[in-house]
Protein backbone atom coordinates (compact mmCIF):
# COMPACT_ATOMS: atom_id res chain seq x y z
CA UNK A 1 0.00 0.00 0.00
CA UNK A 2 2.87 2.57 0.52
CA UNK A 3 4.16 1.43 -2.83
CA UNK A 4 1.21 2.26 -4.43
CA UNK A 5 1.09 5.68 -2.45
CA UNK A 6 4.34 6.42 -3.42
CA UNK A 7 3.78 5.60 -6.85
CA UNK A 8 0.95 7.99 -6.94
CA UNK A 9 3.05 10.75 -5.28
CA UNK A 10 5.57 10.33 -7.95
CA UNK A 11 3.53 10.27 -10.25
CA UNK A 12 2.17 13.37 -9.51
CA UNK A 13 5.34 15.41 -9.27
CA UNK A 14 6.40 13.87 -12.75
CA UNK A 15 2.76 15.08 -14.10
CA UNK A 16 3.79 18.86 -12.71
CA UNK A 17 7.73 18.28 -13.68
CA UNK A 18 6.69 17.54 -17.69
CA UNK A 19 3.79 20.24 -17.82
CA UNK A 20 5.83 23.17 -16.22
CA UNK A 21 9.31 22.35 -15.80
CA UNK A 22 10.58 25.75 -14.84
CA UNK A 23 8.11 25.54 -11.71
CA UNK A 24 9.26 24.83 -8.21
CA UNK A 25 8.68 21.42 -7.10
CA UNK A 26 6.20 20.88 -4.33
CA UNK A 27 6.88 19.44 -1.24
CA UNK A 28 7.74 16.02 -1.32
CA UNK A 29 9.26 12.76 0.42
CA UNK A 30 12.84 12.22 0.40
CA UNK A 31 12.34 9.20 -1.43
CA UNK A 32 10.37 10.52 -4.17
CA UNK A 33 12.95 13.71 -4.29
CA UNK A 34 15.79 11.64 -5.15
CA UNK A 35 14.23 9.86 -8.04
CA UNK A 36 12.17 12.92 -9.74
CA UNK A 37 15.89 14.22 -9.83
CA UNK A 38 16.52 10.75 -12.09
CA UNK A 39 13.10 11.62 -13.98
CA UNK A 40 13.87 14.81 -14.89
CA UNK A 41 17.50 13.83 -16.31
CA UNK A 42 15.48 11.22 -18.06
CA UNK A 43 13.60 13.79 -19.93
CA UNK A 44 16.27 15.18 -21.96
CA UNK A 45 17.11 11.25 -23.16
CA UNK A 46 17.73 11.01 -26.80
CA UNK A 47 14.95 9.18 -28.82
CA UNK A 48 15.92 5.94 -29.00
CA UNK A 49 15.76 6.20 -33.12
CA UNK A 50 17.52 9.68 -33.24
CA UNK A 51 20.92 7.70 -31.94
CA UNK A 52 20.58 4.97 -35.21
CA UNK A 53 19.41 7.70 -37.43
CA UNK A 54 22.05 10.09 -36.87
CA UNK A 55 24.24 7.29 -37.19
CA UNK A 56 23.12 6.08 -40.54
CA UNK A 57 23.27 9.32 -41.92
CA UNK A 58 26.61 10.09 -41.18
CA UNK A 59 27.72 6.60 -42.55
CA UNK A 60 25.92 7.87 -45.61
CA UNK A 61 27.72 10.60 -45.57
CA UNK A 62 31.26 9.20 -45.04
CA UNK A 63 30.47 7.14 -47.92
CA UNK A 64 30.47 10.34 -50.14
CA UNK A 65 34.04 11.17 -48.65
CA UNK A 66 37.81 10.36 -49.16
CA UNK A 67 39.96 10.88 -46.65
CA UNK A 68 42.45 9.23 -48.67
CA UNK A 69 43.86 12.03 -50.80
CA UNK A 70 43.78 14.59 -47.95
CA UNK A 71 45.86 11.63 -46.40
CA UNK A 72 48.51 11.57 -48.40
CA UNK A 73 48.68 15.06 -48.45
CA UNK A 74 49.29 15.25 -44.59
CA UNK A 75 51.68 12.89 -45.13
CA UNK A 76 53.72 14.53 -47.72
CA UNK A 77 53.42 17.23 -45.77
CA UNK A 78 55.03 16.06 -42.98
CA UNK A 79 57.82 14.16 -44.60
CA UNK A 80 58.85 17.12 -46.69
CA UNK A 81 58.90 18.98 -43.10
CA UNK A 82 60.83 15.74 -41.28
CA UNK A 83 63.47 16.14 -44.38
CA UNK A 84 63.56 19.76 -44.08
CA UNK A 85 63.96 19.55 -40.31
CA UNK A 86 66.65 16.82 -41.10
CA UNK A 87 68.36 19.01 -43.41
CA UNK A 88 68.49 22.03 -40.97
CA UNK A 89 69.67 19.71 -38.25
CA UNK A 90 72.89 19.42 -40.72
CA UNK A 91 73.12 22.54 -41.76
CA UNK A 92 73.13 23.81 -38.03
CA UNK A 93 74.22 20.55 -36.19
CA UNK A 94 74.96 23.01 -32.90
CA UNK A 95 71.51 24.23 -32.56
CA UNK A 96 69.19 22.11 -33.76
CA UNK A 97 71.02 18.47 -33.36
CA UNK A 98 70.80 16.18 -30.65
CA UNK A 99 74.26 17.25 -29.46
CA UNK A 100 77.24 14.72 -28.42
CA UNK A 101 75.90 13.31 -25.87
CA UNK A 102 77.64 15.09 -22.48
CA UNK A 103 75.99 17.97 -23.01
CA UNK A 104 72.59 18.97 -24.09
CA UNK A 105 71.99 21.43 -26.76
CA UNK A 106 70.43 24.55 -25.48
CA UNK A 107 69.11 27.06 -28.56
CA UNK A 108 68.40 29.48 -25.75
CA UNK A 109 72.40 29.83 -25.45
CA UNK A 110 72.59 29.78 -29.16
CA UNK A 111 70.35 32.50 -29.74
CA UNK A 112 71.74 35.01 -27.54
CA UNK A 113 75.77 34.43 -28.70
CA UNK A 114 73.72 35.19 -32.30
CA UNK A 115 72.18 38.46 -30.94
CA UNK A 116 76.04 39.40 -29.12
CA UNK A 117 77.42 38.42 -32.44
CA UNK A 118 75.21 40.87 -34.43
CA UNK A 119 75.44 43.80 -31.91
CA UNK A 120 79.09 43.80 -31.97
CA UNK A 121 79.76 43.68 -35.53
CA UNK A 122 77.08 46.22 -35.66
CA UNK A 123 78.76 48.47 -33.00
CA UNK A 124 81.74 48.32 -35.11
CA UNK A 125 80.11 48.91 -38.26
CA UNK A 126 78.17 52.53 -37.24
CA UNK A 127 81.94 52.90 -35.40
CA UNK A 128 82.92 53.14 -38.66
CA UNK A 129 80.61 55.00 -40.07
CA UNK A 130 80.72 57.57 -36.98
CA UNK A 131 84.76 58.23 -37.43
CA UNK A 132 84.27 58.76 -41.37
CA UNK A 133 81.67 61.36 -40.57
CA UNK A 134 83.75 62.81 -37.92
CA UNK A 135 87.30 63.36 -39.35
CA UNK A 136 90.34 64.14 -37.01
CA UNK A 137 92.00 67.24 -38.60
CA UNK A 138 95.43 67.09 -38.78
CA UNK A 139 97.79 70.21 -39.26
CA UNK A 140 99.88 70.78 -41.57
CA UNK A 141 102.22 73.74 -42.17
CA UNK A 142 104.60 74.76 -45.02
CA UNK A 143 106.96 77.42 -45.12
CA UNK A 144 108.41 78.79 -48.46
CA UNK A 145 111.22 81.22 -49.29
CA UNK A 146 109.79 83.30 -51.54
CA UNK A 147 112.90 84.99 -53.16
CA UNK A 148 113.59 81.52 -53.82
CA UNK A 149 110.77 80.57 -55.70
CA UNK A 150 110.70 81.58 -58.99
CA UNK A 151 106.78 81.17 -59.64
CA UNK A 152 106.84 83.63 -56.95
CA UNK A 153 105.16 87.08 -58.17
CA UNK A 154 107.29 89.41 -56.71
CA UNK A 155 110.13 90.79 -59.36
CA UNK A 156 113.24 90.10 -58.53
CA UNK A 157 115.18 93.55 -59.03
CA UNK A 158 117.22 93.80 -62.08
CA UNK A 159 119.21 97.15 -61.37
CA UNK A 160 119.05 98.30 -57.77
CA UNK A 161 120.33 96.23 -54.73
CA UNK A 162 120.02 97.73 -51.46
CA UNK A 163 122.55 98.26 -49.22
CA UNK A 164 124.92 100.65 -47.58
CA UNK A 165 127.65 102.35 -45.39
CA UNK A 166 129.07 104.43 -43.16
CA UNK A 167 132.23 106.13 -42.23
CA UNK A 168 133.55 108.72 -39.92
CA UNK A 169 136.14 109.53 -37.70
CA UNK A 170 134.34 110.88 -34.59
CA UNK A 171 134.99 114.65 -35.80
CA UNK A 172 132.66 117.25 -33.73
CA UNK A 173 130.65 118.05 -36.87
CA UNK A 174 128.85 116.01 -39.32
CA UNK A 175 130.53 114.89 -42.50
CA UNK A 176 130.96 117.65 -45.68
CA UNK A 177 129.29 118.21 -48.57
CA UNK A 178 130.99 116.75 -51.71
CA UNK A 179 131.46 113.69 -54.60
CA UNK A 180 131.25 110.03 -54.04
CA UNK A 181 134.29 107.96 -54.46
CA UNK A 182 134.81 105.32 -57.08
CA UNK A 183 132.30 102.52 -56.92
CA UNK A 184 134.55 99.22 -56.54
CA UNK A 185 133.76 95.50 -55.71
CA UNK A 186 136.24 95.53 -52.95
CA UNK A 187 137.38 98.67 -50.82
CA UNK A 188 140.88 98.79 -49.83
CA UNK A 189 141.31 102.76 -48.69
CA UNK A 190 138.68 104.23 -47.36
CA UNK A 191 137.50 107.84 -48.65
CA UNK A 192 138.73 110.56 -46.27
CA UNK A 193 137.90 114.61 -46.26
CA UNK A 194 140.44 115.40 -43.76
CA UNK A 195 143.33 113.24 -44.16
CA UNK A 196 144.99 112.46 -41.21
CA UNK A 197 148.12 110.48 -42.69
CA UNK A 198 149.60 112.56 -45.23
CA UNK A 199 152.56 109.99 -46.10
CA UNK A 200 150.43 106.45 -45.60
CA UNK A 201 153.23 103.32 -46.15
CA UNK A 202 150.75 102.66 -49.06
CA UNK A 203 148.82 104.09 -50.94
CA UNK A 204 145.68 103.22 -52.81
CA UNK A 205 142.75 104.96 -54.34
CA UNK A 206 139.90 105.69 -51.66
CA UNK A 207 137.00 103.68 -53.14
CA UNK A 208 133.40 102.67 -52.07
CA UNK A 209 131.95 99.04 -52.37
CA UNK A 210 128.70 99.10 -54.66
CA UNK A 211 128.01 98.39 -58.45
CA UNK A 212 131.08 99.86 -60.36
CA UNK A 213 128.02 101.36 -63.02
CA UNK A 214 126.86 103.89 -60.94
CA UNK A 215 127.68 107.39 -62.03
CA UNK A 216 129.57 109.51 -59.62
CA UNK A 217 128.53 113.30 -58.82
CA UNK A 218 130.88 116.14 -60.44
CA UNK A 219 131.40 117.53 -57.13
CA UNK A 220 135.02 118.19 -57.31
CA UNK A 221 135.94 117.18 -53.15
CA UNK A 222 135.01 113.59 -51.77
CA UNK A 223 132.12 113.81 -48.97
CA UNK A 224 128.93 113.25 -48.43
CA UNK A 225 126.48 114.34 -51.43
CA UNK A 226 123.84 114.87 -48.89
CA UNK A 227 125.49 116.73 -46.50
CA UNK A 228 124.61 120.54 -45.99
CA UNK A 229 128.01 121.34 -44.87
CA UNK A 230 129.99 122.62 -47.69
CA UNK A 231 132.94 125.29 -46.86
CA UNK A 232 133.80 123.22 -43.40
CA UNK A 233 135.85 120.04 -44.00
CA UNK A 234 134.86 116.88 -41.44
CA UNK A 235 134.91 113.48 -41.79
CA UNK A 236 131.79 113.14 -39.52
CA UNK A 237 131.01 112.11 -36.25
CA UNK A 238 130.80 108.17 -37.24
CA UNK A 239 133.38 105.56 -36.55
CA UNK A 240 135.95 103.47 -38.45
CA UNK A 241 137.21 105.82 -40.98
CA UNK A 242 135.52 107.03 -44.11
CA UNK A 243 132.83 109.75 -44.20
CA UNK A 244 129.56 110.19 -42.51
CA UNK A 245 128.12 109.56 -39.48
CA UNK A 246 128.14 105.46 -39.26
CA UNK A 247 130.33 103.12 -39.34
CA UNK A 248 132.86 101.13 -41.93
CA UNK A 249 134.64 103.07 -43.72
CA UNK A 250 132.55 104.20 -46.40
CA UNK A 251 130.21 106.94 -46.99
CA UNK A 252 126.78 107.75 -44.97
CA UNK A 253 124.94 106.71 -41.87
CA UNK A 254 124.99 103.13 -42.18
CA UNK A 255 127.04 100.35 -41.28
CA UNK A 256 129.84 99.20 -43.96
CA UNK A 257 131.65 99.90 -46.77
CA UNK A 258 128.99 100.94 -49.21
CA UNK A 259 127.47 104.16 -49.19
CA UNK A 260 123.70 105.37 -47.80
CA UNK A 261 121.79 104.62 -44.12
CA UNK A 262 122.22 100.48 -44.95
CA UNK A 263 125.10 98.16 -44.47
CA UNK A 264 126.88 95.69 -46.13
CA UNK A 265 128.20 98.00 -49.03
CA UNK A 266 126.37 98.89 -52.13
CA UNK A 267 123.52 102.27 -52.25
CA UNK A 268 120.11 102.93 -51.66
CA UNK A 269 119.92 102.10 -48.06
CA UNK A 270 118.77 99.10 -46.10
CA UNK A 271 120.08 95.48 -47.03
CA UNK A 272 120.58 93.95 -49.91
CA UNK A 273 117.86 92.64 -52.16
CA UNK A 274 118.08 89.41 -54.05
CA UNK A 275 118.87 90.75 -58.01
CA UNK A 276 120.82 92.85 -59.65
CA UNK A 277 123.76 89.85 -58.99
CA UNK A 278 122.72 89.39 -55.52
CA UNK A 279 121.79 85.62 -55.49
CA UNK A 280 118.95 84.28 -53.53
CA UNK A 281 120.12 82.44 -49.96
CA UNK A 282 118.90 78.70 -49.58
CA UNK A 283 117.17 77.67 -46.86
CA UNK A 284 119.54 74.32 -45.51
CA UNK A 285 117.59 73.99 -42.08
CA UNK A 286 114.11 74.80 -42.23
CA UNK A 287 111.68 72.81 -39.47
CA UNK A 288 107.93 73.62 -39.99
CA UNK A 289 106.33 75.66 -37.18
CA UNK A 290 103.97 73.95 -34.65
CA UNK A 291 100.00 74.37 -35.17
CA UNK A 292 98.41 76.79 -32.64
CA UNK A 293 96.15 75.10 -29.99
CA UNK A 294 93.62 77.73 -30.32
CA UNK A 295 93.41 78.17 -34.44
CA UNK A 296 93.14 74.46 -33.94
CA UNK A 297 90.20 74.24 -32.15
CA UNK A 298 88.72 77.01 -34.78
CA UNK A 299 89.71 75.06 -37.44
CA UNK A 300 91.44 78.40 -38.64
CA UNK A 301 93.66 78.26 -41.32
CA UNK A 302 95.93 80.53 -43.61
CA UNK A 303 98.49 82.27 -44.15
CA UNK A 304 101.43 84.23 -42.57
CA UNK A 305 104.00 86.42 -44.38
CA UNK A 306 107.14 86.92 -42.81
CA UNK A 307 109.99 89.89 -43.75
CA UNK A 308 113.44 88.66 -42.53
CA UNK A 309 117.13 89.88 -43.07
CA UNK A 310 119.32 86.89 -43.85
CA UNK A 311 123.24 87.95 -43.20
CA UNK A 312 126.61 86.94 -44.31
CA UNK A 313 126.55 83.46 -42.13
CA UNK A 314 122.95 82.86 -43.15
CA UNK A 315 121.14 83.06 -40.06
CA UNK A 316 117.56 85.35 -39.63
CA UNK A 317 117.51 88.67 -38.28
CA UNK A 318 115.03 91.20 -37.78
CA UNK A 319 112.13 88.89 -38.35
CA UNK A 320 109.14 90.88 -38.93
CA UNK A 321 105.13 89.82 -39.36
CA UNK A 322 104.62 91.18 -43.19
CA UNK A 323 101.10 90.27 -43.14
CA UNK A 324 99.50 89.03 -39.86
CA UNK A 325 97.36 85.55 -39.35
CA UNK A 326 96.21 85.54 -35.37
CA UNK A 327 95.34 83.34 -33.18
CA UNK A 328 98.92 82.45 -32.17
CA UNK A 329 99.49 81.32 -35.90
CA UNK A 330 101.95 84.44 -36.42
CA UNK A 331 104.25 83.97 -32.98
CA UNK A 332 104.49 80.23 -34.32
CA UNK A 333 105.96 81.02 -38.03
CA UNK A 334 108.10 83.75 -36.20
CA UNK A 335 109.38 80.89 -33.58
CA UNK A 336 109.94 78.33 -36.35
CA UNK A 337 111.58 80.59 -39.03
CA UNK A 338 113.99 81.74 -36.53
CA UNK A 339 115.49 77.98 -35.97
CA UNK A 340 116.13 78.18 -39.56
CA UNK A 341 119.49 78.05 -40.77
CA UNK A 342 120.70 79.54 -44.71
CA UNK A 343 123.42 79.64 -47.31
CA UNK A 344 123.67 83.07 -47.73
CA UNK A 345 123.15 85.06 -50.54
CA UNK A 346 126.39 86.01 -52.11
CA UNK A 347 127.45 89.23 -54.17
CA UNK A 348 130.43 88.93 -56.56
CA UNK A 349 131.28 85.79 -54.70
CA UNK A 350 131.31 87.08 -51.18
CA UNK A 351 127.89 86.25 -48.19
CA UNK A 352 126.22 89.54 -47.73
CA UNK A 353 122.68 90.31 -45.82
CA UNK A 354 119.50 90.39 -47.76
CA UNK A 355 116.18 90.91 -47.08
CA UNK A 356 113.88 87.94 -47.95
CA UNK A 357 110.23 86.91 -47.58
CA UNK A 358 108.87 83.65 -46.13
CA UNK A 359 105.20 82.35 -46.64
CA UNK A 360 104.04 79.95 -43.60
CA UNK A 361 101.37 78.18 -44.48
CA UNK A 362 98.77 76.38 -41.97
CA UNK A 363 96.51 73.94 -43.17
CA UNK A 364 93.89 71.57 -41.86
CA UNK A 365 92.62 68.45 -43.48
CA UNK B 1 46.02 -0.42 -12.70
CA UNK B 2 43.48 2.21 -13.91
CA UNK B 3 46.23 4.14 -15.56
CA UNK B 4 46.98 1.03 -17.39
CA UNK B 5 43.72 0.43 -19.00
CA UNK B 6 43.55 4.15 -19.18
CA UNK B 7 46.47 4.38 -21.47
CA UNK B 8 44.85 0.74 -23.30
CA UNK B 9 41.87 2.63 -23.86
CA UNK B 10 44.02 5.62 -25.41
CA UNK B 11 46.01 3.56 -27.49
CA UNK B 12 42.80 1.60 -28.76
CA UNK B 13 41.19 5.39 -29.53
CA UNK B 14 44.32 6.35 -31.29
CA UNK B 15 44.16 3.24 -33.25
CA UNK B 16 40.22 3.97 -34.10
CA UNK B 17 40.66 8.02 -34.69
CA UNK B 18 43.84 6.50 -36.96
CA UNK B 19 41.61 4.31 -38.77
CA UNK B 20 38.95 6.69 -38.73
CA UNK B 21 41.39 9.22 -40.95
CA UNK B 22 41.91 6.62 -43.26
CA UNK B 23 38.47 5.13 -43.83
CA UNK B 24 35.95 7.09 -43.08
CA UNK B 25 33.60 4.47 -42.29
CA UNK B 26 35.15 3.79 -39.23
CA UNK B 27 34.02 6.50 -38.03
CA UNK B 28 31.04 4.49 -36.71
CA UNK B 29 33.23 3.53 -33.73
CA UNK B 30 34.11 6.69 -32.61
CA UNK B 31 30.79 7.80 -33.37
CA UNK B 32 29.27 4.90 -30.61
CA UNK B 33 31.85 5.56 -28.38
CA UNK B 34 30.95 8.93 -28.07
CA UNK B 35 27.71 9.57 -28.68
CA UNK B 36 26.29 9.43 -25.06
CA UNK B 37 29.37 11.71 -23.72
CA UNK B 38 28.69 14.26 -26.40
CA UNK B 39 24.55 14.52 -26.12
CA UNK B 40 25.04 14.14 -22.04
CA UNK B 41 27.15 17.30 -22.26
CA UNK B 42 24.55 18.95 -24.69
CA UNK B 43 21.46 18.22 -22.97
CA UNK B 44 22.92 19.34 -19.66
CA UNK B 45 23.36 23.16 -21.27
CA UNK B 46 20.03 23.49 -23.20
CA UNK B 47 15.88 23.30 -22.62
CA UNK B 48 15.23 20.93 -24.71
CA UNK B 49 15.45 17.42 -26.15
CA UNK B 50 15.53 18.99 -29.74
CA UNK B 51 17.98 21.79 -29.52
CA UNK B 52 20.32 18.77 -28.01
CA UNK B 53 20.01 16.32 -30.67
CA UNK B 54 20.17 18.86 -33.42
CA UNK B 55 23.21 20.14 -31.72
CA UNK B 56 24.47 16.64 -31.16
CA UNK B 57 24.22 15.94 -35.04
CA UNK B 58 26.01 18.64 -36.09
CA UNK B 59 28.69 17.89 -33.40
CA UNK B 60 29.47 14.63 -35.53
CA UNK B 61 28.71 16.04 -38.98
CA UNK B 62 31.83 18.53 -38.31
CA UNK B 63 33.95 16.27 -36.34
CA UNK B 64 33.53 13.71 -39.47
CA UNK B 65 34.47 16.20 -42.28
CA UNK B 66 37.43 17.81 -39.68
CA UNK B 67 38.65 14.34 -39.08
CA UNK B 68 41.83 14.78 -41.16
CA UNK B 69 43.14 17.74 -39.73
CA UNK B 70 42.61 16.13 -36.60
CA UNK B 71 46.07 15.52 -34.81
CA UNK B 72 46.59 13.35 -31.60
CA UNK B 73 48.12 15.46 -28.83
CA UNK B 74 47.74 13.35 -26.14
CA UNK B 75 44.23 14.07 -25.14
CA UNK B 76 41.11 11.44 -25.37
CA UNK B 77 39.03 11.81 -28.43
CA UNK B 78 36.21 13.23 -26.58
CA UNK B 79 37.96 16.41 -25.46
CA UNK B 80 37.77 17.24 -28.94
CA UNK B 81 34.59 16.69 -29.62
CA UNK B 82 33.31 18.31 -26.54
CA UNK B 83 35.24 21.40 -28.05
CA UNK B 84 33.30 21.70 -31.20
CA UNK B 85 30.34 21.12 -28.91
CA UNK B 86 31.13 24.24 -26.79
CA UNK B 87 31.41 26.32 -29.97
CA UNK B 88 28.39 25.43 -31.14
CA UNK B 89 26.69 26.37 -28.13
CA UNK B 90 28.49 29.11 -27.96
CA UNK B 91 26.85 30.17 -30.87
CA UNK B 92 23.49 28.95 -30.40
CA UNK B 93 23.87 31.35 -27.36
CA UNK B 94 25.18 33.91 -29.12
CA UNK B 95 21.87 34.03 -31.66
CA UNK B 96 19.35 33.72 -28.78
CA UNK B 97 20.83 36.68 -26.80
CA UNK B 98 21.65 34.83 -23.99
CA UNK B 99 25.19 34.04 -23.93
CA UNK B 100 26.70 32.36 -21.20
CA UNK B 101 30.32 31.39 -20.04
CA UNK B 102 31.40 28.28 -21.72
CA UNK B 103 34.85 27.20 -21.07
CA UNK B 104 35.81 25.57 -24.23
CA UNK B 105 40.15 26.28 -24.21
CA UNK B 106 40.13 23.59 -21.63
CA UNK B 107 39.26 20.28 -23.25
CA UNK B 108 40.84 18.02 -20.75
CA UNK B 109 38.58 19.65 -18.05
CA UNK B 110 35.34 18.83 -19.82
CA UNK B 111 36.08 15.39 -20.52
CA UNK B 112 36.31 14.65 -17.23
CA UNK B 113 33.31 17.11 -16.12
CA UNK B 114 30.88 14.49 -13.78
CA UNK B 115 27.56 15.62 -15.08
CA UNK B 116 28.73 14.94 -18.89
CA UNK B 117 29.80 11.16 -17.50
CA UNK B 118 26.58 10.63 -15.53
CA UNK B 119 24.13 11.36 -18.06
CA UNK B 120 25.95 9.05 -20.46
CA UNK B 121 25.56 6.49 -17.63
CA UNK B 122 22.11 7.56 -17.27
CA UNK B 123 21.52 6.42 -20.95
CA UNK B 124 23.50 3.43 -21.06
CA UNK B 125 21.60 2.13 -18.16
CA UNK B 126 18.24 2.71 -19.38
CA UNK B 127 19.38 0.35 -21.90
CA UNK B 128 20.12 -2.27 -19.03
CA UNK B 129 16.66 -2.14 -17.30
CA UNK B 130 14.18 -4.81 -18.08
CA UNK B 131 11.82 -4.55 -21.43
CA UNK B 132 8.77 -3.18 -19.75
CA UNK B 133 10.56 -0.86 -17.34
CA UNK B 134 12.74 0.19 -20.40
CA UNK B 135 9.68 0.87 -22.67
CA UNK B 136 7.86 3.10 -19.70
CA UNK B 137 10.67 4.83 -19.37
CA UNK B 138 11.21 5.91 -23.06
CA UNK B 139 7.28 6.41 -23.92
CA UNK B 140 6.98 8.51 -20.78
CA UNK B 141 10.22 10.64 -20.30
CA UNK B 142 10.88 10.69 -24.11
CA UNK B 143 7.73 10.18 -26.10
CA UNK B 144 6.27 12.11 -23.15
CA UNK B 145 3.02 10.15 -23.18
CA UNK B 146 0.64 10.14 -20.35
CA UNK B 147 -0.26 7.48 -18.67
CA UNK B 148 -3.18 6.29 -20.11
CA UNK B 149 -1.53 6.05 -23.51
CA UNK B 150 0.79 4.25 -22.58
CA UNK B 151 -1.52 2.06 -20.64
CA UNK B 152 -3.47 1.97 -23.71
CA UNK B 153 -0.30 0.96 -25.70
CA UNK B 154 1.11 -1.14 -23.63
CA UNK B 155 -2.31 -2.87 -22.85
CA UNK B 156 -1.72 -2.66 -19.42
CA UNK B 157 -3.34 -0.62 -16.35
CA UNK B 158 -2.55 2.82 -15.83
CA UNK B 159 -1.92 1.50 -12.00
CA UNK B 160 0.71 -1.15 -13.19
CA UNK B 161 2.08 1.53 -15.53
CA UNK B 162 2.76 3.64 -12.21
CA UNK B 163 4.07 0.56 -10.68
CA UNK B 164 6.63 -0.15 -13.69
CA UNK B 165 7.79 3.71 -13.88
CA UNK B 166 8.28 3.56 -9.86
CA UNK B 167 10.65 0.46 -10.25
CA UNK B 168 12.47 1.64 -13.00
CA UNK B 169 12.84 4.80 -11.03
CA UNK B 170 14.24 2.94 -7.93
CA UNK B 171 16.64 0.38 -10.27
CA UNK B 172 18.07 3.30 -12.15
CA UNK B 173 18.77 5.53 -8.91
CA UNK B 174 19.90 1.79 -7.13
CA UNK B 175 22.49 1.17 -10.40
CA UNK B 176 23.64 4.50 -10.83
CA UNK B 177 25.00 4.74 -7.04
CA UNK B 178 26.28 1.14 -7.41
CA UNK B 179 28.47 2.49 -10.10
CA UNK B 180 29.62 5.63 -8.29
CA UNK B 181 30.09 3.81 -5.32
Amino acid sequence: MASVSLADELNDAIEMMIAEPDSAPPTLSLQVREILGIAAQLRLLPDPSFRSRLKAELLGQSGSLSFADDEIRRREKEEISAEHAGRVEEVLPILFGAGDGTYSIRPGNFAISAAVHCALVALIALGGLWATKQPRLTSHTSAVLLTATSAYPLPVAVNKSGGGGGGGDKDKLAASNGKLPRFAGEQVTSPMIVVRNEHPKLSAEPTVVGPPALPSLSTPEVGDPLSAILNQPSNGTGAGGGVGSGSGGAIGSGFGPGVGSGYGGGTGGGVYRVGGGVSAPREIYAPDPDYSEEARRAKYQGTVLLSLIVDQDGAPRDVRIARSLGMGLDEKAVSAVKRWKFEPSRKDGRPVAVRVNIEVSFRLY
Amino acid sequence: MKALEKDHTTSDEQLQVSAAQQNPARFAELYENNFDRVYGYIARRVRSREDAQDLTSEVFRQALAGLPRFEWRGLPFIAWLLGIAGHLLSDRWKQAAKQQEVVTDDLEQIGIEDGVERRAMLSQIVETLPNDQRRVVILRFVRQMSLSEIAADLGRSEGAIKQLQLRALQSLRQRIRSNHG
